[in-house]
């Protein structure tokens, strides 16, 4: 396989799996839909975001998301602990995606190694942040006015 | 020319032409929605800006994500969040996958991205018919 249609196969299998993966995580932002926008801010999804688009290694992500834990913790919102430590959790275990897309996609030198698995870990991190972002936002103008509806 | 691709040759005009045919069909239904959007506070470069996207992007999710953080970001529902128009349209986006299933079981084709890739297709279609009509009708009032 040549360098070129590497990176085309390469782009097609993450685009792909974004579509694929889309749902999924929709259904993570859902499961805590009591927690937006209040508990879990805007913001704070802002914040991911950001480090999720600027992060080098998937490393970065979890160092954030575990001190968002830590800091909810610590302010004893142990609800909010529980989404970053589940987010940390469902992130995780997208490294095992990562692997089982990477042999798919063997490098026109060989086999992939540590680096590549961590930049396509990343890489899949950012696409399901991406998709979490955009569903809790989308869902909140909704309940913000049902809520008003109930005062 | 080998049979392999004078069968792919074929495979890709049957494609096209599914797809011409859908997206004609779309045309009132995008009209709908740009009648609609017209009676909103958005402007042609936000619904321009869309349909670039759609054309650019290799990803559906991509087209719906924006739109979710538009409606998401509308706390006047002015814009996209308007009457739920925004909330409509992306269901309206991710049910043309069901057109796209359609087209792609007409066809004998092994490619298992591509029912993905005729679903992008398709809303790109449906959106370009969207943007014209709403410049259009923008232009009228």
């Amino acid at each position: 396989m040549s360098e070129l249609e590497y990176l085309l196969k390469r782009k097609q299998s993450l685009a792909s799996w974004s579509d694929r993966w889309q749902a999924k995580a929709a259904r993570f932002a859902d499961s805590y839909r009591d927690l937006l926008p209040r508990r879990i801010t805007n913001a704070q999804l802002y914040g991911l975001g950001n480090v999720v688009r600027s992060a080098w290694r998937y490393g970065d992500i979890e160092r954030f998301i575990r001190h968002q834990a830590e800091k909810a913790e610590r302010a004893g919102r142990l609800d909010v602990q529980s989404y970053w430590n589940d987010l940390k959790d469902a992130l995780g275990k997208l490294r095992s995606e990562a692997q089982t897309l990477l042999k798919t996609l063997p490098l026109p030198s060989g086999a992939g190694n540590r680096e590549d698995l961590d930049e396509l870990h990343r890489e899949l991190a950012g696409l399901y942040v991406q998709h979490l972002i955009a569903h809790s936002l989308y869902w909140t103008p909704a309940q913000e006015e049902s809520r008003k509806g109930e005062k | 020319m080998s049979e392999q691709a004078v069968q792919e040759v074929a495979l890709r005009v049957a494609l096209e032409r599914a797809i011409a045919r859908k997206s004609d069909e779309y045309d009132q239904s995008a009209r709908q929605y740009a009648y609609q959007l017209v009676g909103t506070k958005l402007d042609k470069t936000q619904v321009r800006g869309l349909e670039t996207l759609a054309s650019t992007t290799d990803k559906v999710s991509d087209i719906t994500d924006w739109l979710k953080l538009r409606v998401g970001r509308d706390s006047g529902r002015e814009r996209w969040a308007k009457e739920g128009i925004g909330r409509d349209l992306v269901n309206e986006l991710e049910g043309l996958r069901n057109d796209a299933k359609k087209i792609v079981q007409g066809l004998s084709q092994v490619d298992p991205d591509l029912e993905r890739q005729v679903h992008l297709r398709l809303c790109r279609e449906f959106l370009k018919h969207l943007a014209a009509h709403f410049e259009y009708l923008k232009l009228e009032r």
